[in-house]
C-alpha cells in the first residue's frame, strides 16, 4: 500500500499526556459509549468511567475528579448535558484545569446559545473522530494554561492584576488574542472601569463585527444611563443575528429601563420560544407579564420554569411564588396556598418561608379576602421580630407595601428605615419608600422618618471617619465594626471601614487576622454591588499590602470557599 | 423578522419527532462508521476480498453522514432556529489535522495519497465545524472522481484565504460544472440545483460561503477543471 499522507505532521502540543487523565464518559446510546472508549484507548487513556444519564453522571461527578467529561447534550429523560455543566459547575465539581466538552448531534441555538453564563470549553459534533477530539483537547488545554494565571486573579478578585495579565497575555497569543480581549473587557466591566472597558471592545471591533463586542459596547451605555441608544444597539445586533440570544434579554433590560414594560414582554416572549430551557428567561418573562397583568401569559411562562427547573440546579422558588400570585388573581387561593406550601418544603432556608408568607399574603389580598390577608400580616411581623436579618431590598420593598395594605402599622415603617440607612445615598430608592409612605398616607410621618435615619447612617459614619483622621486608628477599626453590624448593607460604610482597616494595615503592617476582616469586607461589598471602582481600587492596595502572594491567596481562598458554601445555598433556592 | 420567528411555532410536536429521529440516526451513523473505521484500520491485510466492499461501505456511510450533517447544519430551511455561526481566530494547523484525521481511513482503503500544502502558522477568522464539513465533504467527492491523488491547498491570497481540493481524475462532468455555476451565482434560487445529485453539498458549500462575511466581503465556492493535478478543483475563497 502506499504511502497515505505525504505530510503527518503532529502539533507540538501532543506532548501532552492524555493518557494519565480520568475520563468520564456520558451519553445514553451505549454504541456511543463504547465507540468514544475506543478512541480514548487509542489515545492511551486507562482511567474511563461511563454514564447513561445526568443523573448517574452526577453521581460519579460527585465522587470522582475527573480530568475529562465527554457529555452528550441529549440524554433523553432527565437532566440534559447543559443541566449537567451548569450543576458541575455550580457544585464546584470539576477543579478549573479540567476540560467539559459538550457532545452533540447538531450544532443548534438550543444547545450552543441556551446558556449564557455556563459555557462548556468546547463543542464538539457527532460523529467524534480521533483528529478532532484530540486536536480540540490540546487546543483547550493549552488555553486552559494561558488562562490560567488570569483566572486565578479573577477568582481572588483582583480584577485589576486580571486585566493587566490579560494585555500580556494577548501580545504573545495572536491565536487567543480575541479571548483574552473579551476577558480583559469582563475584568475592566468588575472594577468599575466602562470607559476603559469599551475602548477594549471598540479595538476589537475595528477587526471583526463580533457579537459580543456590539453587546459590550450597549451594555456599557445602558449602564452609564442611555438606554435608548444601547436599545438601538440591541436591536441591530438582534437584526444581523436573530439568533444571539443574549441580545434578546438585553434589549429586555433596556425596554424595562425605557419605562417600556410591554416592548420588554414581546422581546422576553420571542426570546422565549427561540429558546425556551433557560430557567431565569421564563422567571423574567412571568415577572413582567405579571407586572402587566398579562395572566394567561405569566401562567405559561411560570409553569414552564417550573417544569424545566425539575431537572436544572438553576430551579428557582421565583417561579412559584409569581404562579402563586396568577393564580390568586385567578381566584383560585386555595390552589395558590398549595403551590407555597410546596414551595416552602422543596427549598430549604434563605428567607423562603418569609417570602412565601409575603406571597400568601399577596394572594389573599389580590384575590379580596382582606381578614385572611391581615392574619399574613400579623403572622410577617411576629417573624420579623424574631429574626434581625433582612432579604434584599425588594423583598423589603414588597413586604412594606402589603403590610400597611392590610393595616399592619409599625414593621413596615421599621423595614423603610432600615432601607432608608442603608442606603442613605442612593436618591432614587429614597424617592421610592416616600412612596410608599404616600401611598399608606403616611407622607409627612415618612419623611421625618426617612431624613432621621439617614441622619443616623451620616453620624454613625461621620464619628468612624473623624476617629480616623484624628490618628484613633484603633478606635476607628472598632467604630466601624460596630456600624457595620448596625448597617449591614451600607456601602458608605463598607467602602470606609475598608479603607480604615487597610490604612491601619499600612501603618502597622501586615496583619493576617485584620487583613481576612478587610477582605471579608470587601467580597460582601461585591457581592450586595458588583462593579464598583472604589472595590477594585481597594483590592488592589489589599493585595499589595499582603507580605508574600501565598499568603494572601490562601485568606482569599478561605473567604472564596466561604462564598462558595453561601452560593451554593442559594442556588438550591 | 417577527413572522421569521413565528414560523416554527407551527408544529412543535412534528419538529420534535424529526429532531429526535434525526439525532437517532445520528447516533446509528457515528457507530456505523466508527466500527467500520475501527475494523478496517485493524484489517492490516488490504488484500482479503472483502475489503474493497467494506471500503465502499465506508465510502456510503461517510456520504450518509455528510448530507445528515449539511441538513442539519441547514435545518432553518425546514423551520427550525438556525445555525449558531461563530467566526474565531483558528490555526490553519489545527484545521488540517482534523480534516485530515475524518478523510485519513477512507483514503487509506483506497490507496489514494492526500498532499497538503499549507502555512500550519497562519490563523485565519472561520466557523471551524461548518469549513471542516465543507473541506470533508470535498475531500469524499474527490475521492469519488480521482485516480490516485487528492490535494488540499490552502493560502492567502489578497483579502481572502483561498482552499482548494484537487484531484488527478477527468474532472468534473458538465452537469456538476453547470451546478457550481449556479452555485456561484447568488441571485439564483436553491432549488435550481438541489435537483442535481451532488446538490444538497454546493448547496451547504455556498450557503457557508455566504455566511462567511468580512468589511463588505463575502466568501464563495467555484468549481472548474484542469487543477495542478490534471483533475477537478473545488475552490472556497474566504475574507
Amino acid at each position: 500500500m502506499s504511502a497515505v499522507m505525504s505530510h503527518d505532521f503532529v502539533p507540538n502540543e501532543s506532548a501532552i499526556d492524555w493518557a494519565e487523565k480520568r475520563y468520564l464518559l456520558i451519553d445514553d446510546f451505549v454504541g456511543i459509549r463504547q465507540l468514544l472508549r475506543e478512541s480514548l484507548r487509542n489515545l492511551g487513556a486507562k482511567h474511563i468511567d461511563q454514564a447513561a444519564s445526568g443523573g448517574e453522571a452526577m453521581v460519579l461527578l460527585a465522587k470522582t475528579r475527573y480530568d475529562v467529561v465527554l457529555c452528550d447534550y441529549n440524554l433523553g429523560d432527565g437532566k440534559n448535558g447543559q443541566q449537567v455543566l451548569e450543576e458541575t459547575r455550580i457544585r464546584h465539581l470539576m477543579l478549573p484545569s479540567s476540560v467539559f466538552l459538550m457532545v452533540s448531534a447538531e450544532k443548534s441555538v438550543e444547545s450552543v446559545m441556551g446558556a449564557a453564563e455556563h459555557q462548556p470549553d468546547a463543542y464538539i459534533i457527532k460523529p467524534i473522530t480521533e483528529g478532532v477530539l484530540l486536536t480540540r483537547l490540546n487546543r483547550v488545554w493549552i488555553k486552559k494554561q494561558i488562562f490560567a494565571e488570569i483566572d486565578q486573579a479573577f477568582a481572588d478578585k483582583d480584577y485589576l492584576r486580571a486585566a493587566r495579565l490579560c494585555d500580556a497575555a494577548a501580545s504573545q497569543n495572536k491565536l487567543h488574542e480575541i479571548d483574552l480581549l473579551r476577558m480583559k473587557a469582563s475584568m475592566l466591566l468588575k472594577a468599575g472601569e466602562p470607559d476603559q472597558a469599551r475602548q477594549v471592545y471598540e479595538r476589537v471591533l475595528e477587526d471583526r463585527d463580533y457579537n459580543w463586542a456590539r453587546s459590550g459596547v450597549a451594555k456599557i451605555r445602558m449602564k452609564s444611563g442611555e438606554p435608548e441608544a444601547a436599545r438601538q444597539m440591541f436591536q441591530a445586533v438582534i437584526a444581523d443575528n436573530r439568533f444571539y440570544i443574549d441580545g434578546y434579554d438585553q434589549l429586555a433590560n433596556a425596554y424595562l429601563l425605557l419605562g417600556k414594560t410591554e416592548e420588554a414582554c414581546d422581546v422576553l416572549e420571542r426570546a422565549a420560544k427561540l429558546s425556551p430551557n433557560s430557567v431565569p428567561r421564563q422567571r423574567s418573562l412571568g415577572t413582567v407579564a405579571l407586572k402587566l397583568g398579562n395572566i394567561p401569559l405569566a401562567e405559561k411562562a411560570f409553569r414552564k420554569c417550573i417544569e424545566i427547573g425539575e431537572y436544572s440546579i438553576m430551579k428557582t422558588v421565583d417561579a412559584y411564588f409569581g404562579l402563586a400570585r396568577v393564580l390568586g388573581q385567578k381566584n383560585d387561593p386555595k390552589e395558590a396556598i398549595r403551590l407555597l406550601n410546596s414551595a416552602v418544603h422543596q427549598f430549604a432556608g434563605n428567607q423562603v418561608e418569609l417570602r412565601a408568607k409575603i406571597t400568601e399574603g399577596l394572594v389573599y389580598h389580590e384575590s379580596g379576602d382582606f381578614k385572611r390577608a391581615r392574619k399574613s400580616g400579623d403572622e410577617l411581623e411576629q417573624m420579623l421580630a424574631s429574626e434581625p436579618k433582612r432579604p434584599d431590598t425588594d423583598t423589603c420593598l414588597e413586604m412594606a407595601t402589603l403590610l400597611f395594605a392590610v393595616g399592619v402599622k409599625e414593621a413596615p415603617k421599621d423595614l423603610l428605615c432600615y432601607l432608608a440607612k442603608n442606603n442613605d445615598d442612593n436618591q432614587p430608592l429614597l424617592e421610592e419608600l416616600q412612596r410608599v409612605f404616600d401611598k399608606a398616607r403616611m407622607s409627612e410621618e415618612g419623611e421625618a422618618l426617612i431624613q432621621a435615619s439617614r441622619k443616623e447612617a451620616a453620624d454613625m459614619m461621620n464619628k468612624g471617619v473623624l476617629l480616623w483622621k484624628t490618628g484613633k486608628l484603633d478606635e476607628a477599626v472598632a467604630w466601624m465594626r460596630d456600624a457595620r453590624l448596625a448597617l449591614p448593607n451600607n456601602l458608605r460604610i463598607l467602602f470606609n471601614s475598608a479603607q480604615i482597616l487597610i490604612s491601619h494595615l499600612q501603618q502597622i503592617g501586615f496583619n493576617r487576622e485584620l487583613s481576612e476582616e478587610a477582605t471579608s469586607v470587601l467580597m460582601h461589598v461585591d457581592h450586595i454591588s458588583p462593579g464598583q471602582q472604589r472595590f477594585a481600587q481597594l483590592m488592589e492596595q489589599l493585595a499589595m499590602l499582603a507580605p508574600a502572594p501565598a499568603a494572601l491567596a490562601s485568606a482569599i481562598g478561605d473567604q472564596l470557599e466561604a462564598m462558595g458554601d453561601s452560593m451554593d445555598r442559594s442556588a438550591r433556592e | 423578522m417577527d413572522d421569521q420567528v413565528d414560523d416554527q411555532a407551527g408544529s412543535p410536536e412534528l419538529f420534535m419527532f424529526l429532531a429526535s429521529t434525526v439525532h437517532d440516526m445520528k447516533n446509528s451513523i457515528s457507530v456505523l462508521s466508527g466500527t467500520l473505521e475501527n475494523l478496517m484500520s485493524a484489517a492490516s491485510a488490504p488484500a482479503s476480498e472483502d475489503y474493497p466492499q467494506l471500503s465502499h461501505m465506508l465510502y456510503q456511510t461517510k456520504r450518509l453522514n455528510d448530507n445528515l450533517i449539511q441538513l442539519l447544519a441547514l435545518y432553518k430551511e425546514v423551520g427550525k432556529p438556525g445555525y449558531p455561526f461563530e467566526p474565531m481566530p483558528q490555526q490553519l494547523g489545527e484545521l488540517v489535522n482534523q480534516v485530515a484525521s475524518q478523510a485519513r481511513v477512507l483514503l487509506q482503503s483506497k490507496s489514494i495519497t492526500l498532499d497538503l500544502d499549507f502555512d500550519p502558522a497562519q490563523i485565519w477568522t472561520f466557523d471551524e465545524d461548518l469549513i471542516i464539513g465543507v473541506l470533508v465533504h470535498a475531500i469524499n467527492n474527490a475521492i469519488r472522481y480521482t485516480k490516485d491523488r487528492v490535494r488540499l491547498a490552502i493560502k492567502v491570497d489578497g483579502d481572502y484565504l483561498d482552499f482548494r481540493v484537487e484531484d488527478n481524475g477527468d474532472g468534473f462532468p458538465p452537469a456538476m460544472l453547470e451546478a457550481g455555476a449556479e452555485a456561484l451565482d447568488t441571485q439564483r434560487s436553491a432549488v435550481n440545483f438541489l435537483t442535481n445529485s451532488s446538490g444538497l453539498g454546493l448547496y451547504f458549500s455556498r450557503e457557508v460561503a455566504h455566511m462567511h462575511k468580512h468589511r463588505q466581503r463575502t466568501g464563495t465556492i467555484a468549481l472548474s477543471n484542469g487543477s495542478t493535478l490534471g483533475g477537478g478543483c473545488f475552490t472556497l475563497r474566504l475574507p
